[in-house]
Order: structure tokens, then C-alpha cells, then sequence
């Protein structure tokens, strides 16, 4: 296997922000923020729009280099590697826009997802050996399997075209192939972007699942409160770069400084109410 | 079922059936026979063993082409007892045979008269009219043809044994009708006295073989057709799918939830169907046909096109080379997504590969004492491969600096290098002989073959072709076409899936370029030399050109472009000069009324115009080029709404922001 | 030493040239993300048709060259005449082989950029043939000598002429309205639409601008170099691009600073004596600035005026 498994890190964080900062000529979109994530933990990171959530999601997964400070997966940094070697370290994301291949049938999305679990290089390609053969055999089979984890329908519609798809069925295939890496952690960004109730509910579920079944720490950038409320095992609030407040859930909710954050000073009288 | 059940039809709609694609099939079966050269070819190669006639050919030559005559045939009459059976008779008489009329006869009448690049050059003008002008009828006439996804249904067990009937009775039939069609001919030409009595022997035979064949061919194309068809829900020999989730799920099933694009594509694949004539099936017997044909071509070009046949091989040796160039750089163009705008310089340095090691060159540039010329003629065989890898070596090289650009900078650069590479070759004249170039290239060695004629060299390229092809498949469908088509689509989501963009970038470069330098050795060997003049950037444009308009990616596509290109190139314009020389011809009119604006004016001096109007139209109106790539049509006439994600790398490198900051 | 400043003479005179040119790419880049592979070529049909005017006042070489104020007449004449037909020849090529592709993919702009440039080529063969054509050097050269170095009067007229081009143009970028709105659509071009601007309007007068530039370059480098032919356009074009590119594309700044310094490279790259380069740099100067192009895109893509990229920790 490709992945790199470094032995179970006894007691320590699977994931460990050390004050990372992100300058971008002199806009400070991260700043000094601290953030450790446990095994099979559920962690959300909320916080207005241009907090900065997303800037720490491209940094976990090197997209961006810090301009200071440590990411730490397992004890080990993550600074300077490259993003495709960070997927082999463990860690998988999904995209707020949905990136997917859009000229790509499902299948083959999830296929490319298994990507750093293949061997096969170019003289595979051109000879087909039997363990090649086997390799991809193998992979149809588990990206089917991994599609199967919401239900049926995907598969059946394994040789569409991505494009075609709904919004939800598109969210879906991308975990589908953020889960074919086979990683430790997994990063959604807003996973429930775009979606009605019934659709948040179901999305809700399955992230469940994705840590009760499959063992996987989650973290996950998400806008609709009851949602993060709901599923989060503990939350980080980002503010202007910054680290605002951290902590459970009936936390957060009450912290002040959140409150003015998302709903501007004053409004403590309506806390209550609005943040429900 | 006695005999008489099986073949004579009972059913109306068998009967017309029947009619509907015999007579279709047998205009263009009685054109090639006796208007070009079926007949030709049958009758001299018996007369040779005979051994009387005018054309004394030698028994190999007797037997290739005995083989052709064979395949050409049976193929015909299968994919007559084929089209009976997939026939769902949908679609009308008339419409077909106006069909086969525009698409097969016309062609071939036009191939036969002015030779087979201008009569494929001007169908490629009469196409596109009769499109326009059926258009115009249909809307007219207020017709639009069903679509073809009405008649997808699970087949039982009669409705089977009706299928293979309707095979073998079509391929009986066909048979009888083609058996009868030339024995008339025969006997007219008997008594004309265009034909030897001993002939008309042979005749009667054929007369009597011809049924009997037909039949057994009937059968082999109903087992064909039936292979094609829905199955019941279990067991049964459709098409089934095992690895869904691990059941099996029957086709129609599988059909019922794939979109509708899919469904017609996959409406073409089964059996029966609207468009028989379209359909997957039916291609693979155009497939063998086309085989046949080009494998065989060199024994057959005499009968066909009478003199010249070495100079015309030639040619199509070199249409050979822009194929190969053509595929290798679909890789880099077509399946990464890169543009690569100096190809040239590979296709360069694979030439030279050759040309220094197949010559003296290499003694010289050594100071050694000159090496026996059929020592290093056998070298040729591992330098095919030798000057591949160098071209690899060099495309990596090349490919470095340009990782992290973007697609216009990527291509200058690459422009760039397609300029110095012949500069290098040009002025390091102490390796290469500078602007005199190599001469006395030598060419290959092989047991029993005379490589000053054309017909190994057609036989080397096309054995090269299909290598090319076959890899070009395997790259595709494979760990590392995926992660190509990926870098393609999204550069950043391809990072973040685990593709290391790096590695592959180049890869996708040293694999295109591993391909030109298979073109490179052989055009060093057949020319016989190689020099700076034979490589400019325009020929890096130019390559570029049979990609963008055969199809970007598509592997049929480019080959059809490689072609395509080649001929205008080199053939259609020089043709056409020649043609209006002629002051009979209207062309010459034409030419000086040009002329007199223009005085440079030849129709060999605007090429680079017409290809120039071709990129800018096709890719105003048919970006996905002439065959395209599956997905690349949906890509390109996807709607507004699918605006691309802007990525890191659509941004200036440098510029200041987010984006720019992606390390990928 | 008077060599190298005699080469340095040299190579800002036939910068000055580039920097006219770059600007046509540097602008269009900066506006669309296109790299306009015809721009180079919209500067030789200049030459052809700056030929063909002078070839319309009688004017066939130097010989039958006018002089004072009828000099100064012809030379105005075809400066606008050239500048004005290579404008329209450009917002043209917009609106037929671009504007209709500005939502497609990255690739089929560039490609449809390519076909116009093999167009504008041949026309430039049918036109003119395929052999250097002489352009009449009319204006009179004399030759001024600063110490051992020498610059001729012709010399002087381009750069001027390049001057006063340039000035006008940044005038019009910084001072304008139509100026402030090509700044705007090239920075953000759904803002500028929803703040009013006419974006379609504005890309064609940067396309004419760009043009008319180009154009004014052919004129100037006929006077001074006395011949062209018709692929000039592509190898100069290349020059000129990797200029813009020098100088940080889409800065206009840059890409004048960026053409003189590949003039002076170029020139200063003719010094490279044979033993470094088998027949001394003159031969290689291609190779030599495509080389410096690399470079650029390699270690500083931003190009030298371009916004600094933060140093990798």
C-alpha cells in the first residue's frame, strides 16, 4: 500500500495546528491559530464568511505553504510536503465548489481517488501484467463498494457522467472519492452546501457513519449552525484569521464573542433566539 | 426446421427487409466488383495460375491476394446476414439506400476517378452538403426520424430463433443475389469476348459455391448478432455486467438509469436497432474491411490505380510519420492536456538519433575507423526503440521548466523550444554536419527485403501505426491515463486526489515524445538523410493542427487528421496546382484570375492559409474536431451554466492573491 | 568597451521597437488572458502596407526619398495610415476569431489565435512573395559620434517616435476615462460590467490600440532595418512577447522597460565569441532570448515590475 502508515500515535492529536499564520502580501487570512483534532473525533470549524476556514483547509492539505508556524499529522509535519503527498500521508479532502471531473463517468472519479493506492506505472499500462490486471480489477471493485455507501444509487449510475448528476449526487461522489485514498482524516468543506432539509439530514447521517463504520476523524468547515450543533464533538470558531473560541458545542453557543462575530455587537438581548 | 423454413422468408416484413439491404449492399459490392476492380483482380489471379494470361503474377502474390479476395467476401456477405438480423425495420428502404448511396457509392466512385486522397478530399465537401440539404427536406417535409431508443426490448426465445433466421436468410440470399448479379455479368462479358472461356468455368463454380458460403456466413452472423442483445433477466448471453456490486444486473436494467445521452449511444451498440447500418456492431465489420484493405493494399494498388503504385506507397509511408507524430502528441495535447506547440523538436531529435548512428556520421564525430554499413543497418531494429527513448529522455527534459504554467505560457514555451532545438541542430555542426545535414542515412536491414522499393517501408509504418495505436489504447484506459484526463480536467482536485502532478506532467511528455521518435528514425531511414531544413516550427503548427482537427484526445479523430492534414499538404494542393495548369481545366481560370491580384498566387503557396481557416472555424463551430473523443463533445457544447471553476493555475503566475499562492 | 556601448546603442533602438510591440501583447494579455499569437503578425502586414503607401507617393527607394517638409508630410501620412489599418485589421481579428470563443476552454482561443496567424502569414506571401522585400529607407541618416560611439539620425527617430507613443499611451491608461475602464475590465471584468462599463467596446478598443502600436512599430523598423519579410512577424512577435513577459505582463511600464532590455540583450548577445558558441552569439541570439524567457517564467514568472511573490520559508 502506498499510504504511508505511521504506527498508531499513542494518546497525542492526530492533527495538530501550531500557531499558523498565512500572509498573503499584507492581508492576514490566517492568524496564529491553534487547532488539535483527536482520533475518530467530529470537529467543526465555523466562523463568518472570510474568516479564513477555508485558507486553514488548503494549508492542512499544503495547497498553501504557512508563513509561520507547524501542521502536525500524527506527530510528523505536513510543511512543505506536497498536497498529493499529504493525500498519501492520510489526509483527504472535499471542495466548498465541488471539484470534480466533470468529463469523468463516476466511477472513474472514484477510481482516480485510489490513485496513491495503485502501483501501476506507465510499463504497467502498456503490458497489462497480471498483477496489474488484478490491481484494477481490485479497485473497480472497492470504488464500487465505496459508492455503495450511500445506497444503490450511485452505483446503478456508475457509468454516468459526473456532470449529469444532481447537486447532492455530487457532493456524495466526492467523498466517494476522498474516501478511496483510504484516509486517517478527512476534510469536508461545507458538505452541506446548497442543500434542502431533507438533503442536510441525510448529510448529516452519513457523516456519522463515515466516523462510526469507517474510523475516520472528521473535520468540517459548515455554515448552518444546526448542523454543526448537532454532529460536532467539539468546535472552532475563526474570526478575521483568528481563533475566536473552541470548545463543546452548548459552548460556542453561549460565547460572546461569537455572537458579535456573526451577528455584530449589541444583540445579546436575541442570542438566543437567533442563534438556534 | 426444414431447409426450405430456414431460408425462404415467410414474413412480409422479412421479405422487405430482406430487399432493403440486399439491394443496398450489392450497388456498392457490384461497383467495387466490376467498376473497379473485383472482378480485375479474381480473373488475373486465376489466369496466373492458369498459367496463361497477360499478368504473370507470382504465387505469393497469387495467394495474398487470394486471401484478400476472400476476406473482402465473407466480410461483405456476414455483415449482409448481420444487417438483416439487427435490423429492427424501423427506418425505410428509401432512406437507407439514399444512405449507403451518399456514404458508400459516392465515395467510391469518386475514389475510383480521381484517386483516393482528392476523391476522400471531396467527400469530405459533399458530406456536409448532403447533410444540409436533408436538413432542409426533413424540416420540409415535417419528418423527423424516431428516436432510436424505441426499440430497446429484452428478446425471448422465439423472437432469438427469428433473429438467426433472418441472418442466415440474408446471408443465403445476398449470397444468390451477388451469385446471380456476376454470373450475368460474366456471361455478358463472355460474349463482348472480354472474357476467356476457361473463366467462365470458374464462374459457374463461384455460381454454386457462392450460396452454399453465404449461408454458413448467415449463421456466423446471427451467432454475431445475438451476441448484441438484451438477455432475460438471468443467465442468457447479453452483454451483462458482473461486477455490479457484485450481481448480476441485466443490461436493460443497466439501461433504465443511465442518462439519455448514454442510452442512445448504448441504443447503437444492441441489437436490433434503428440504425444497423451505424451501429457498433456493423463497425467491426468496416473495421476488418479497412484492414483488409490496408494490409493488403500493396498488392491490390496495381488493379486499383493502375501505375505508379511505388510512388503512391511512398506517399502513404509518409502519411504514416504525421500519424504516428499525430497520436504521440494526442498524449501530451489530447489526453494530459498540455499544449505543446514545439513537437517538432522531438520528431528532430529522433531523426537525428538515427542519422548519426545509421551513417558514417557517428565514425566521423569519433574519429574511429569507418563500421561495416550492414552492421549498423541491423542497428536500425533497436534504434526504433533507442532514438524513442532519446526523444523520451529529451521530452521529460523539455518538459521541466514549464510545470507550473499555464496553458499559454506553457505554450510559448514550448514554441520556444520547437525553435532552438533545429537552431542547436543547425549551428553544433561538428556532431551534426550543420545545414548540410546527414546524407547516406542508411536503411534497415531485413532478411530478404529490398528497402530501395517503397512497399517494406509501407509495411514498417504501418506495423509502427499499429504499435502506436495499441499503446495509445493501453495509456488510456489505464492508472495513468486517469490521472492524465484528471490533470485535464482539474489540476488542483487532481493534486488533492494523490496524482502527483509533477511526475505525470512529464510523463505525459516523455510518452508523446517516446512516439516521435519512432517517426523520427523512420523518416531518417526512408529519406535517406536528415537535415535542419526538414524541421521548422511550422511543422510544430502543423501537427498541432491534425490533433485540433481530427479531435483533441480522440484516437480515431487525430488519426483521421494526421491524414487528413497530410493530404492537403502534401497532395490535394499540389494536385490542384497541377490541375490548373491544364488550361482546359476550369481550375486554370480560376488560378489566374487569383494570380492577377496576387501574383505569387499558386494553390501549393496557401497553405498555411487554408489550415490557418480551418483552426479558427473549427474551433468556432466544431471544437471538438472531426471524430471527436466522447467526452470531449459533451466538454465543449456543455451549457453556459457549466462555467468552469476558475483554478489556481488560470491566474498570472506571479500575480498577487490566493490563487496564486497554490504550490502545485 | 566601445563595442559594448556601441551594441548598447543598438539595442535600444531596436528595444524601443519591441517595447511597441510588447505593449500590443501585454495589453490584450492583461485584458482577456490571451496571448494574441497574430499580434506579431498584424506587425509585418504594417511593413507591407507602410511599402505599399510609400509606394503610392511614387516613393520606391531611397533614392526617390522627398525631402524637408513633404518628408515630414509622407512620414506622418503613413504613420497614421499604417497605425489605422492595422487597428481595424486588429479589433477585426477580435471580433471574428476571438470574441466568439471568450467562454470556451483555455485551448480554443489559443488555438483559433494560431490559425489567424498562419493567415495573416500567407496573405503576407501572396502579397509580397517569400524573399525579403526592401523597404525604402527614406528618412536621411547621419551619423552622430559621442566619443567612439556612433548613433545615426535614424536611430534617434525611433526612439523618439517609440517615445512619444509610449507617453501618449500611458497618458491615455492614467488619465482617461476609456483608460480607467481598461483598468478596470482588466483587473476584474464582471465588476466593470456591473459598474457600467461597455466590456465589449473596451476590449475592442485595446485590441485597436494594440494594433495601432504594432503598426506604428513596422513603420519604424522598415526605416531602420530596410527590409522584411513575411515571417517577420513570428520570430519578432516571439521577442516582443518574451519582453511583455520581462517586464510583468500586463504591466505596461514593464513591457517598454522589458523591450529595451531585450533589445540590449540581444544585441549584447552577438558579443559571445566563438569559442563559447560555435559561430559566436549572433547565430544563437534566438536561442539566447528564448533562454532568458525561461528563466523568467522559472524563477520569477511575476516579471520585474510584476507584484513581488513571497519568499517560500
Amino acid at each position: 500500500m502506498n499510504v504511508e502508515q505511521v504506527s498508531e500515535h499513542s494518546g497525542g492529536p492526530l492533527l495538530g495546528l501550531n500557531k499558523v499564520s498565512k500572509h498573503f502580501g499584507g492581508l492576514a487570512a490566517v492568524q496564529d491559530v491553534d487547532l488539535q483534532v483527536w482520533p475518530r473525533e467530529i470537529v467543526s470549524v465555523i466562523g463568518p464568511n472570510g474568516a479564513g476556514k477555508t485558507t486553514v483547509f488548503n494549508l492542512i492539505t499544503c495547497l498553501y505553504r504557512p508563513t509561520s508556524g507547524d501542521i502536525l499529522l500524527e506527530g510528523r509535519t505536513l510543511v512543505g510536503l506536497s498536497p498529493d503527498h499529504v493525500v498519501r500521508r492520510g489526509i483527504a479532502r472535499t471542495f466548498q465548489n465541488i471539484r470534480l471531473f466533470n468529463n469523468m463517468t463516476v466511477l472513474e472519479n472514484v477510481l482516480v481517488g485510489q490513485h496513491t493506492r495503485l502501483k501501476a506505472n506507465i510499463l504497467g499500462a502498456f503490458f497489462r501484467p497480471p498483477n496489474v490486471v488484478h490491481e484494477e480489477a481490485e479497485a473497480r471493485k472497492r470504488a464500487i463498494e465505496l459508492l455503495g455507501f450511500f445506497g444503490s444509487a450511485l452505483v446503478e449510475r456508475q457509468e454516468e457522467y459526473v456532470m449529469n448528476l444532481s447537486y447532492a449526487d455530487k457532493r456524495r461522489v466526492e467523498v466517494a472519492r476522498a474516501l478511496a485514498a483510504n484516509p486517517r482524516l478527512l476534510l469536508l468543506d461545507e458538505p452541506t452546501a446548497g442543500m434542502n432539509e431533507a438533503e442536510t439530514l441525510e448529510a448529516v447521517k452519513y457523516v456519522r457513519r463515515l466516523r462510526d463504520e469507517l474510523n475516520l476523524t472528521i473535520l468540517l468547515i459548515e455554515h448552518k449552525l444546526t448542523v454543526t450543533m448537532g454532529i460536532s464533538d467539539r468546535i472552532s470558531v475563526l474570526d478575521y484569521g483568528r481563533k475566536i473560541a473552541e470548545g463543546l458545542p452548548e459552548e460556542v453557543r453561549r460565547n460572546e464573542k461569537v455572537i458579535e462575530a456573526y451577528l455584530g455587537k449589541g444583540t445579546k438581548a436575541a442570542e438566543q433566539e437567533s442563534v438556534e | 426446421m426444414s431447409i426450405a423454413n430456414t431460408l425462404v422468408p415467410a414474413r412480409r416484413d422479412t421479405r422487405a427487409l430482406l430487399i432493403k439491404w440486399i439491394v443496398g449492399l450489392l450497388v456498392p459490392v457490384a461497383v467495387f466488383t466490376f467498376v473497379w476492380s473485383g472482378e480485375a483482380i479474381i480473373n488475373n489471379a486465376l489466369l496466373s495460375l492458369l498459367g496463361t494470361g497477360n499478368v504473370a503474377l507470382g504465387i505469393s502474390l497469387v495467394v495474398q491476394l487470394a486471401i484478400f479476395i476472400l476476406i473482402f467476401y465473407a466480410t461483405v456477405i456476414t455483415l449482409a446476414g448481420y444487417l438483416v438480423a439487427a435490423d429492427s425495420g424501423q427506418r425505410g428502404m428509401i432512406e437507407l439506400w439514399i444512405d449507403i448511396l451518399v456514404f458508400v457509392v459516392v465515395p467510391l466512385l469518386l475514389v475510383i476517378s480521381l484517386g483516393l486522397i482528392i476523391g476522400f478530399a471531396l467527400c469530405a465537401v459533399v458530406w456536409p452538403l448532403y447533410f444540409l440539404v436533408r436538413r432542409r427536406v426533413r424540416q420540409a417535409l415535417h419528418y423527423t426520424p424516431p428516436p432510436p431508443l424505441q426499440n430497446l426490448r429484452i428478446l425471448d426465445a422465439e423472437q432469438r430463433a427469428d433473429l438467426m433466421s433472418r441472418a442466415i436468410m440474408g446471408g443465403f440470399w445476398f449470397s444468390i443475389a451477388l451469385a446471380v448479379v456476376w454470373l450475368i455479368a460474366d456471361l455478358i462479358f463472355y460474349v463482348s469476348g472480354a472474357l476467356p472461356t476457361i473463366l467462365l468455368i470458374s464462374a459457374v463454380i463461384r455460381t454454386l459455391i457462392l450460396p452454399v458460403a453465404g449461408y454458413f456466413l448467415g449463421r456466423l452472423a446471427g451467432v454475431i448478432a445475438l451476441r448484441r442483445t438484451i438477455a432475460q433477466k438471468n443467465g442468457g448471453n447479453g452483454e451483462s455486467d458482473t461486477d455490479r456490486a457484485g450481481r448480476r444486473i441485466s443490461k436493460r436494467r443497466q439501461l433504465e438509469e443511465l442518462s439519455t445521452t448514454r442510452k442512445r449511444e448504448e441504443a447503437r451498440d444492441l441489437v436490433p436497432n434503428d440504425l444497423p447500418l451505424r451501429s457498433t456492431g456493423a463497425q467491426r465489420f468496416y473495421l476488418i474491411l479497412i484492414v483488409a484493405f490496408v494490409l493488403f493494399y500493396p498488392v491490390i494498388d496495381p488493379f486499383l490505380f493502375g501505375f505508379g503504385t511505388d510512388g503512391r506507397l511512398a506517399g502513404y509511408g509518409d502519411a504514416g510519420y504525421y500519424v504516428i507524430l499525430a497520436l504521440g502528441l494526442n498524449i501530451v495535447v489530447g489526453f494530459a492536456g498540455l499544449l505543446d506547440l514545439g513537437y517538432v523538436a522531438f520528431f528532430a531529435i529522433g531523426s537525428y538519433a538515427w542519422g548519426i548512428i545509421g551513417s558514417t556520421q557517428l565514425t566521423n564525430i569519433l574519429s574511429l575507423p569507418p563500421i561495416n554499413q550492414h552492421l549498423l543497418s541491423g542497428l536500425f531494429w533497436p534504434m526504433i526503440i533507442g532514438a524513442a527513448l532519446i526523444a523520451a529522455f529529451f521530452g521529460v527534459l523539455l518538459g521541466l521548466p514549464t510545470l507550473r504554467l499555464r496553458g499559454d505560457y506553457l505554450a510559448i514555451v514550448t514554441l520556444g523550444f520547437g525553435e532552438i532545438v533545429p537552431i542547436v541542430f543547425l549551428e553544433l555542426d561538428k556532431y551534426t554536419n550543420g545545414p548540410n545535414g546527414i546524407v547516406g542515412v542508411y536503411a534497415p536491414a531485413f532478411p530478404g527485403t529490398n528497402w530501395l522499393s517503397a512497399t517494406p517501408y509501407y509495411y514498417l509504418i504501418l506495423a509502427l501505426i499499429a504499435l502506436t495505436i495499441f499503446a495509445n489504447i493501453r495509456l488510456r484506459d489505464s492508472r495513468l491515463g486517469r490521472a492524465w484526463i484528471a490533470i485535464r480536467e482539474d489540476e488542483i482536485a487532481a493534486a488533492s486526489s494523490g496524482i502527483n502532478l509533477r511526475n505525470t506532467k512529464l510523463m505525459a511528455f516523455g510518452a508523446g515524445a517516446f512516439f516521435s521518435g519512432f517517426a523520427g528514425a523512420y523518416h531518417a531511414a526512408k529519406l535517406g538523410l536528415v537535415s535542419p531544413d526538414n524541421f521548422s516550427v511550422g511543422d510544430s503548427i502543423i501537427y498541432l493542427a491534425m490533433v485540433v482537427i481530427g479531435g483533441i484526445g480522440s484516437i480515431p479523430g487525430v488519426i483521421v487528421g494526421a491524414l487528413a492534414v497530410y493530404s492537403i499538404n502534401q497532395f490535394l494542393l499540389a494536385q490542384l496546382d497541377s490541375l490548373a495548369a491544364d488550361p482546359s481545366n476550369p481550375l486554370f481560370a480560376i488560378h489566374n484570375a487569383i494570380a492577377h491580384v496576387f501574383p505569387g498566387f499558386t494553390f501549393g503557396n496557401i497553405r498555411n492559409l487554408i489550415f490557418g481557416v480551418l483552426l479558427v472555424v473549427i474551433m468556432i463551430f466544431r471544437p471538438e474536431g472531426l471524430i471527436p473523443s466522447a467526452r470531449r463533445r459533451r466538454e465543449l457544447h456543455a451549457g453556459a451554466d457549466e462555467q468552469a471553476e476558475v483554478g489556481a493555475l488560470d491566474v498570472v503566475p506571479g500575480a498577487p492573491g490566493f490563487e496564486s499562492e497554490v504550490r502545485i | 568597451m566601445t563595442l559594448f556601448l556601441q551594441e548598447l546603442v543598438v539595442g535600444i533602438t531596436t528595444g524601443a521597437i519591441y517595447a511597441l510591440i510588447a505593449l500590443g501583447y501585454t495589453m490584450v494579455y492583461g485584458i482577456i488572458e490571451l496571448i494574441n499569437f497574430a499580434h506579431g503578425d498584424i506587425f509585418m502586414i504594417s511593413t507591407f502596407v507602410c511599402i505599399t503607401i510609400f509606394a503610392a507617393f511614387g516613393i520606391t527607394s531611397s533614392s526617390s526619398a522627398p525631402t524637408g517638409l513633404a518628408l515630414v508630410g509622407v512620414l506622418l501620412v503613413t504613420l497614421l495610415g499604417t497605425m489605422l489599418i492595422c487597428a481595424v485589421l486588429g479589433v477585426v481579428i477580435e471580433r471574428v476569431a476571438y470574441r466568439p470563443l471568450r467562454n470556451a476552454p483555455r485551448l480554443a482561443p489559443l488555438i483559433s489565435a494560431i490559425g489567424v496567424s498562419l493567415i495573416l502569414e500567407d496573405v503576407g506571401k501572396l502579397w509580397k512573395g517569400i524573399n525579403f522585400v526592401s523597404f525604402p529607407q527614406i528618412f536621411p541618416e547621419i551619423t552622430y559620434y559621442i566619443g567612439p560611439v556612433y548613433i545615426t539620425s535614424v536611430n534617434i527617430l525611433v526612439i523618439v517616435v517609440a517615445l512619444v507613443l509610449m507617453v501618449a499611451l500611458q497618458w491615455l491608461v492614467t488619465r482617461t476615462r476609456t483608460g480607467r475602464a481598461m483598468r478596470a475590465v482588466a483587473q476584474d471584468r464582471e465588476a466593470a460590467a456591473l459598474m457600467g462599463v461597455n466590456v465589449n467596446r473596451i476590449i475592442a478598443i485595446t485590441f485597436f490600440i494594440g494594433a495601432a502600436l504594432a503598426g506604428a512599430a513596422g513603420l519604424i523598423y522598415g526605416l531602420q532595418f530596410g527590409s522584411t519579410i513575411f515571417v517577420l512577424g513570428f520570430t519578432l512577435g516571439l521577442f516582443a512577447f518574451t519582453a511583455a513577459v520581462l517586464g510583468g505582463i500586463g504591466n505596461l511600464v514593464g513591457a517598454m522597460l522589458g523591450g529595451v532590455l531585450i533589445g540590449v540583450i540581444e544585441a549584447l548577445a552577438s558579443l559571445i565569441p566563438d569559442s563559447v558558441l560555435p559561430h559566436g552569439g549572433a547565430a544563437w541570439h534566438e536561442a539566447v532570448i528564448f533562454v532568458v524567457l525561461i528563466l523568467i517564467l522559472v524563477f520569477r514568472p511575476s516579471g520585474l515590475l510584476g507584484q513581488r511573490t513571497p519568499e517560500k520559508v
